[in-house]
């Protein structure tokens, strides 16, 4: 807890130019030569198809969702609230 | 302070690797036989519903299937017929699969629930645990009964249809469910037979293994007895009509007549690939025939009789 306060107090006296420069993390793809990780083409490739796969995956999900609500909205409309029921007409 | 990370290498796996890690070829054999037990069931259940029942079912056999790669990756890392899965291959990391696994179980059951019913939700996470905790964690490794049990695992899916459409269960699905039951042992064994080296090298106890291969011909041609009147009872129950009883007496004839040369073959296994390959065959053309005759309204059976 010494150490950690004394090193924060360090930081605080030091000029703001003295400070380490800011650096952007790694775009994909790019990486970074001391922390990151610098992905081959192969990776991006499988990465990229991945991604389309749970895209499409997920749209196909929704709209599962969507079709099986229109069935059973379609199949309840005579017992649905009254916004829903077929209007009557008296002729 | 420092802070240690293990370094883990970005994912090489395709999209591919994920759809083997589900296992197609089981999954189209469920999807069929939930096919079936949705088409047979009585009433009426709308074509979209019953789309999003059967894809549930196939998205949670896909998931029993990668839990089941994920947690037998040392032992099918040295069977020559699983080396080439993609968790032994590398491809796919064995938590990777494990998450995949978890994560399409949970959104089978949770929509097939949502969507469809209770019943059917349970019976489908029932299936999945079967198959990954009672026949992959337990029963595979510490006895030769494991593929007669966890044969159960397989049988499910008529049932998980025919609760779909209903809702209930009946005599009929439980048939499905004792054909598909019985039909696993000759199946499996067959494959077994001649694939017995790979199995003992991989240290699981299947009955040629075990039990030798004099004890496992017998126990395939018993299994065949049960299996061949099991195949023609839907028929003499009359839920099925006159051309699917038929089709299930030649068949089953044609069943029996393998596993006797089999049990009668000594030093080779071409009787015994010959079975594997008649099973699979044997149990899609009477589930297809019953489907024929149930979507026909028994028109078959008319012209036949």
């Amino acid at each position: 807890m010494m150490i950690a306060n004394q090193t924060m107090n360090e930081l605080r006296q030091k000029p703001p130019n003295e400070l380490p420069p800011h650096k952007s993390p790694p775009l994909a793809g790019q990486g970074d030569e001391e922390t990151g990780i610098k992905l081959t083409a192969e990776q991006l490739r499988a990465r990229r198809a991945r991604s389309i796969a749970i895209a499409l995956a997920l749209g196909a999900f929704v709209l599962m969702i969507f079709a099986v609500t229109i069935v059973r909205l379609g199949s309840r409309t005579d017992t649905g609230p009254d916004y829903m029921r077929p209007v009557q007409t008296n002729q | 302070m420092s802070v240690t990370v293990a370094r883990v290498e970005p994912s090489i796996a395709s999209v591919g690797d994920y759809i083997e890690l589900m296992k197609p070829r089981v999954m189209s054999l469920v999807v069929f036989t939930a096919l079936v037990g949705l088409a047979v069931a009585p009433g009426h259940i709308h074509p979209v519903i019953a789309f999003a029942a059967l894809l549930c079912i196939t998205v949670g056999a896909g998931a029993a299937g990668a839990l089941n790669m994920w947690f037998d990756a040392d032992i099918d890392g040295r069977m020559a017929r699983t080396a080439g899965r993609p968790i032994p291959r590398g491809r796919i990391a064995p938590g990777e699969a494990a998450g995949f696994g978890l994560t399409l179980a949970a959104f089978s059951v949770v929509t097939l629930g949502l969507l469809i019913n209770v019943l059917a939700a349970a019976l489908l996470a029932f299936t999945i645990f079967f198959y990954v905790v009672i026949y992959t964690v337990w029963l595979k490794r510490s006895t030769p009964q494991n593929i007669v049990i966890g044969g159960a695992a397989g049988a499910l899916p008529p049932m998980i249809g025919w609760a779909a459409a209903t809702g209930s269960l009946a005599i009929e699905p439980a048939l499905l469910f004792l054909i598909i039951f019985f039909w696993t042992p000759p199946h499996f064994w067959a494959l077994s037979l001649y694939r017995s080296e790979d199995y003992a090298r991989a240290g699981i106890p299947m009955l040629p293994v075990v039990s030798g291969e004099e004890t496992t011909r017998r126990q395939i041609l018993n299994y065949t007895l049960i299996l061949t009147p099991l195949g023609v009872a839907p028929w003499l129950l009359g839920y099925a009509g006159p051309v699917y009883g038929l089709t299930a007496l030649a068949i089953g004839a044609a069943m029996i007549a393998l596993a006797v040369r089999v049990r009668r073959e000594r030093g080779g296994y071409r009787a015994s690939k010959q079975l594997f390959g008649f099973s699979i065959l044997y149990l899609f053309l009477l589930f297809a025939m019953l489907l024929i005759d149930r979507v026909s309204g028994g028109l078959l059976g008319h012209f036949a009789a």
